[in-house]
């Protein structure tokens, strides 16, 4: 049970891991999905522990909300690739204060 | 609420005829055929005479005092209750009024024959209102119906006099008469409100009780009033410079209302308020004094006259001065007979020098009569007997008898009765100095006629009518005094003799003067004298050019500087503006939060170094921010 | 009810001629026409109908908003009636003189029959509130007329009016407020008001509040500025809405409030009005002497007579409060009658100054003679219904001080000079450059006539106004007469 908490916690840390360090954006889509993983191990365990289906119910919460950040995150990428660099998302700075 | 009719409403069919004819006149918006108009003047200034003989027959057969009301009206405490009514004293003037008024009218009809058909209609409208408004002024049996008839007398005398409308002479003479007899006017009716408040009605009889029943100050204020009203409309002194421009009217006009009639009206008003101006003695002696001297000042300057009708107007303010004498002394009946003479004789001696005039070219100067006897013998013989009776010549003229009447009661008054008398002496000498300069002028050979039209008979009747009555008129005046109250004082045989022989001295002298050129040039050269002694000049100095000045500046010359009153609270609130916004406009408050926005900037600068705008950096941001906040939940739980 | 049918009928049928302009025909005009002539109907009908209250002809109550003390309070005595008949009237008057305005002829009846309904609101209302919401309300058509419509430099006085009169209506305002808080239970019902108790001194502040706004209406100096302005550069049907209805409301309401609430306060600053007048009076003839454009100097001759009125209003005592109610409704005429005149020259020839002007005598008689009537009523002949006002305001002044009445009789004196001098540089003389050509026409003649027989029926039948207007004087005798003992 602990071991499953400890797995979603490496889980998303690797994921915000990825999603500083790499520079190219399409990783940086790589690195979210895998952050989102995390906390959806997270919700089966914690209700597969309890015996309560609001866990699992959950998870294809995330599911969903996963597929329609990945629609969202191409469409940008997409976009973005027809006017800048993609491979390095530093250049992209546009809003610099 | 309408009063049951009595005989005495046939008083309101007096003025009525004059009154229709100017409403068809004047405001019908129809075209009427020149005849017709002159048809319709004819008849409303015809008609009058005939109701008024109407009334004197049941006057003469002993009812003659009565009262037709009009209206009657509750104001407040007050009531107003419009009446006509019948004396002998209405009667006699109204008489008087309506056979000058058609002797007039029908002479216009020759007279104004040259006229185009729309200026012969406004001149016979206006003459026809003209004769409305001085019978109703005549008839009113109190002060409203009164106070209406002077003020439209004088209306129509602006709009008459001013009758050449393109002439800028006659239209500057007929607003001098205008505005010179609304000061009159205006304080003749201070005294009649004052009258009304005291009295409570306006009947002029409860007037008269209740200006009695006042004290002394006040009914010496109210007498001063109507004085000072009397001498406006009748051209005395200090009033008296209108007349002699208002000459610039039409010569039927000169003759009806700036001689006979309406000039008149002063002492015609003096005459109905005898009762209450006997009770101030004091008023009384300036009356009589200032007649006195408008009389003897107008025959003066009368004297030096190059132009006929400014000599006749000189004239008409002397002889009016006779009646304010007269009334002066307390004797109302005589000044009413030299009224009824003296609208007679002056009527006459104007509409025979205008034909002479219309002879000679419609020249009036009193050079352009020369060949008058010759030309026009009619108007020359008129004239003649409108000069004699002008000056009385003793017996056998109108003028005489009444003058008479006049000179005796002044003498008869006593104390500086005897001072007035010697006056009124003097003018009488001078009186028949001018007035046979004209007629032995005329006597002297000149051009032939330059107008070569017989006149006609509508000319020819009013000239012979009237001058019948100025010679004959001296049968009058003995019953005019019985019916009016009046006593023929007695006597002594000195003072009958001495005032007859008057006019003949001054008829010498002026025969004299006519066969001197020396002497005539030495007259035409007295231009001071001629002027009346300059005092319009005075006037002009005194108070136009002042108010001109008042007037320049207060709204510029040609109004060009607007309204300083006016602007003044614009201009308060201006300078309101600049001590109390203006001083705000570099905003205190605004500009306290500004240096308080201004001590931010640097924080500012601080804090945009963490805006990277790399996303990676917002996601370390967010992670670290929520690892925060979880640590410090985690650790304060 | 059917006294509002007298606001709601102007107010709706302004609405509706916005419309109706589009169908031509000239719809608008005939529609305003009829609205007024309703109106003057219903006006009738509410007078004989009687009301519960011998005081008053007509009486209406409505609640409105019972929490703030607003209510539709509405009530018509002769003087009121009177006031309304003109309004309507001369509302009439007004769309026949502008029967050639064009352009953008349904926003023009519109504005012209809002005034008429706002003034009619002023003219009848005894809920202070109510008052004071169409007193202010009346300036907004008047303003859109003048700016719109107006010659010259219309904006600047079409604002100058503005400011003038909404700035005064704030005194009004703030009075009534007072007023209506001041009471144990809010209200604004004029009569309640009237019964409470207040001390002199309070009572002078809050009439000079009302004052402010009713004088400087009625356009007495030194707050006269907006006048001549706004007159010259009006359209005549403005100028006739100017002279015959708004001042109007002014006198109105300087009669009918400041000795109902403020008794006290009305003795305290009668003396200020009575000074106030006879300056103006004498101001406003003088300055009419020195005018070059007519219409100006018509609209001095406005402040004169305005002034007389104040005069009147401010004697408290019968002759001079009928005097100014009189000269109230004869001015209306008089005023109306020169003003459309010179709005016809105008039109005509495209210039009012009098040096330009002339010889009317010689190219349009019709014309010279209904200026000639003009003439006369402007210098107040007996046989109008000017003189009878000006007469009684004399008489009451002798009662209050001679003094007062001699300064009424010199403005009297200088009146012929203003007037004699239109007449010469108008009508007398040869034709100016620019010659009138053409007489007056078939409509105008009927309009000179009716306003011009207005002006001498008032005046020769005194009755058909004293009558009525006796009640109202009465009411504001008796209430100064309460506080004098």
């Amino acid at each position: 049970m602990t071991a499953l908490f400890w797995l979603a916690a490496a889980l998303f840390g690797i994921g915000l891991f990825g999603m500083m360090a790499r520079r190219s954006l399409l990783f940086q889509l790589l690195s979210m999905e895998v952050m989102l993983a995390g906390p959806a191990l997270a919700f089966v365990a914690a209700g597969a522990a309890r015996g309560d289906a609001q866990g699992q119910g959950m998870f294809v919460l995330i599911l969903v909300l996963a597929a329609a950040e990945v629609g969202i995150g191409l469409s940008l990428y997409l976009r973005l690739s027809r006017i800048a660099d993609v491979s390095d998302v530093d250049t992209i700075s546009d809003l610099k204060g | 609420m309408i009063p049951a009719l009595t005989v005495y409403h046939l008083l309101l069919l007096v003025p009525a005829p004059a009154l229709a004819a100017f409403m068809v006149l004047g405001l019908a918006p129809v075209f009427l055929h020149r005849r017709l108009v002159m048809l319709i003047a004819l008849a409303g200034g015809t008609a009058p005479l005939l109701a008024m003989t109407g009334m004197m027959g049941l006057c003469l057969t002993g009812q003659c005092r009565g009262v037709a009301p009009i209206f009657t009206l509750q104001v407040g405490t007050a009531i107003v209750d419009l009446a006509l009514l019948l004396d002998p004293l209405s009667m006699i003037t109204g008489m008087t009024v309506t056979l000058i008024g058609a002797c007039v009218l029908i002479y216009s009809i020759d007279y104004m024959a040259g006229a185009k058909t729309a200026d012969l209609r406004r001149f016979f409208a206006l003459m026809n209102l003209f004769l409305a408004a001085m019978l109703a002024m005549v008839l009113a049996g109190d002060s409203i119906v009164y106070f209406l008839g002077w003020e439209m007398m004088g209306l129509c005398s602006f709009f008459l006099i001013a009758y050449n409308v393109f002439s800028d002479p006659a239209v500057a003479a007929g607003r001098k008469a205008f505005i010179m007899s609304r000061i009159a006017d205006a304080l003749l009716l201070g005294g009649l409100l004052l009258l009304f408040i005291a009295a409570g009605s306006v009947r002029i009889d409860a007037l008269i009780a209740a200006g009695l029943a006042l004290p002394e100050g006040q009914r010496t204020v109210i007498a001063l009033l109507l004085l000072g009203g009397a001498l406006g409309k009748s051209a005395q002194l200090p009033f008296h410079t209108w007349l002699p421009s208002a000459m610039a009217g039409p010569t039927p006009v000169s003759a009806l209302l700036h001689s006979a009639t309406m000039v008149a009206a002063g002492a015609y008003l003096m005459a109905r308020f005898a009762p209450l101006l006997a009770a101030s003695p004091d008023v009384m002696l300036v009356m009589a004094v200032g007649g006195a001297l408008t009389a003897a000042f107008g025959s003066m300057t009368a004297i030096f006259q190059s132009d006929v009708k400014r000599l006749l107007a000189f004239s008409s303010i002397s002889q009016i001065g006779f009646m304010l004498l007269a009334l002066g002394v307390g004797a109302p009946a005589a000044a009413m007979a030299h009224f009824v003479t003296h609208a007679l004789f002056k009527s006459l001696l104007f509409l025979a020098a205008g034909d002479i005039a219309h002879s000679a070219g419609d020249d009036t100067s009193i050079a352009a009569m020369k060949g008058a006897a010759s030309r026009r013998p009619l108007a020359f013989a008129a004239f003649t007997i409108g000069a004699a009776s002008l000056s009385g010549l003793p017996l056998v003229t109108a003028g005489w008898w009444s003058k008479e009447e006049v000179l005796d009661a002044v003498l008869g008054s006593g104390g500086a009765g005897r001072a007035l008398w010697v006056l009124a002496l003097l003018t009488a000498v001078m009186t028949a100095i001018y007035a046979f300069r004209p007629v032995l002028i005329a006597l002297k050979p000149g051009p032939v006629d330059a107008h070569p039209h017989t006149p006609g008979l509508a000319t020819r009747i009013p000239l012979v009518l009237l001058g019948f009555g100025s010679l004959t008129g001296g049968l009058l005046v003995g019953p005019v005094i019985r019916l009016l109250g009046g006593v023929h004082p007695e006597m002594p045989a000195y003072s009958v003799v001495v005032a007859a022989l008057a006019p003949l001295t001054g008829l010498a002298i002026s025969w004299q003067l006519s066969r001197s050129p020396q002497l005539a040039d030495w007259l035409a050269a007295r231009r001071l004298l001629r002027q009346g002694l300059q005092i319009d000049v005075l006037y002009q100095a005194w108070f136009v050019q002042p108010f001109q000045r008042l007037v320049d500046r207060l709204s510029g010359v040609h109004g060009t500087t607007p309204d300083p009153f006016g602007a003044a609270p614009v201009t308060m609130m201006l300078w309101l503006k600049r001590q109390l916004i203006d001083r705000f406009r570099s905003d205190g408050f605004d500009s306290g939060w500004m240096a308080l926005a201004g001590t931010a900037t640097p924080l500012w600068a601080v804090a945009r170094r963490s805006q990277s705008g790399r996303a990676r950096d917002a996601v370390m941001a967010l992670a670290g921010g929520t690892a925060g906040l979880l640590l410090l939940g985690w650790m304060t739980a | 009810m059917s006294l509002i049918a007298l606001i709601l009928l102007p107010l709706l049928g302004g609405v509706a001629a916005l419309f109706a302009a589009r169908l031509g025909n000239n719809a608008e005009r005939w529609l305003s026409v009829g609205v007024l002539g309703i109106g003057l109907v219903v006006l009738v009908a509410a007078c004989l109908g009687g009301s519960p209250d011998p005081r008053w002809l007509a009486f209406s109550r409505t609640p409105w908003a019972p929490s703030l003390g607003v209510q539709l309070l509405f009530a018509v005595d002769g003087l009121s009636a009177a006031m309304l008949a003109l309004s309507l009237g001369l509302g009439m008057v007004a769309v026949f003189t502008s029967w050639q305005t064009n352009e953008n002829s349904g926003l023009f009846h519109a504005a012209l029959l809002w005034t008429v309904a706002a003034s009619n609101g002023v003219f009848m209302s005894f809920d202070l509130l109510v008052l004071a919401f169409f007193w202010e309300l009346m300036v907004v058509p008047s303003f859109l007329l003048i700016a719109l419509w107006g010659h010259g430099a219309r904006e600047a006085s079409a604002m100058k009016f503005l400011i003038f009169n909404a700035v005064a209506g704030l005194g009004l305002l703030g009075a009534v407020f007072w007023l209506g808080a001041s009471a144990p239970i809010v209200t604004f019902d004029a009569f309640e008001l009237a019964k409470l108790a207040r001390p002199a001194g309070v009572q002078t502040w809050l009439l000079a509040g009302f004052a402010l706004a009713f004088v400087v209406k009625l356009s007495v100096p030194p707050f006269h500025a907006w006048l001549p302005d706004a007159h010259t550069d009006a359209p005549t049907a403005g100028s006739i809405l100017l002279a015959g209805l708004l001042l109007k409301t002014g006198a109105y309401g300087l009669f009918r409030f400041p000795a109902m609430l403020f008794p006290e306060g009305y003795l305290a600053l009668a003396p200020v009005g009575l000074v106030l007048g006879s300056v103006g009076a004498l101001y406003g003839a003088v300055m009419a002497c020195g005018q070059t454009d007519a219409k100006r100097l018509v609209a001095y001759t406005s402040v004169a007579h305005m002034s007389i009125v104040l005069m009147g209003v401010s004697g408290g005592v019968h002759f001079a409060l009928m005097g100014a109610a009189v000269e109230m409704v004869g001015h209306a005429f008089s005023a109306s009658l020169l003003f459309f005149l010179i709005g016809a020259v105008y039109d005509r020839v495209g210039t009012r100054d009098l040096r330009d002007l002339g010889g009317l005598q010689r190219t349009a008689p019709r014309f010279a003679a209904v200026f000639a009537l003009g003439f006369s009523a402007v210098l107040a002949m007996p046989g109008t219904a000017n003189f009878l006002g000006e007469a009684l305001v004399i008489t009451g002044m002798f009662q209050v001080n001679w003094i007062y009445a001699a300064i009424v009789l010199t403005a009297l004196v200088v009146s012929v000079v203003y007037a004699t001098r239109l007449l010469k540089e108008v009508v007398f003389g040869e034709p100016g450059p620019k010659p009138v050509t053409q007489d007056l026409g078939s409509r105008e003649l009927s309009i000179a006539v009716v306003l011009g027989s207005a002006t001498l029926l008032f005046g020769l039948l005194p009755q058909l106004l004293m009558t009525p207007f006796t009640p109202a004087v009465d009411a504001v005798l008796a209430s100064l007469e309460a506080v004098r003992r």
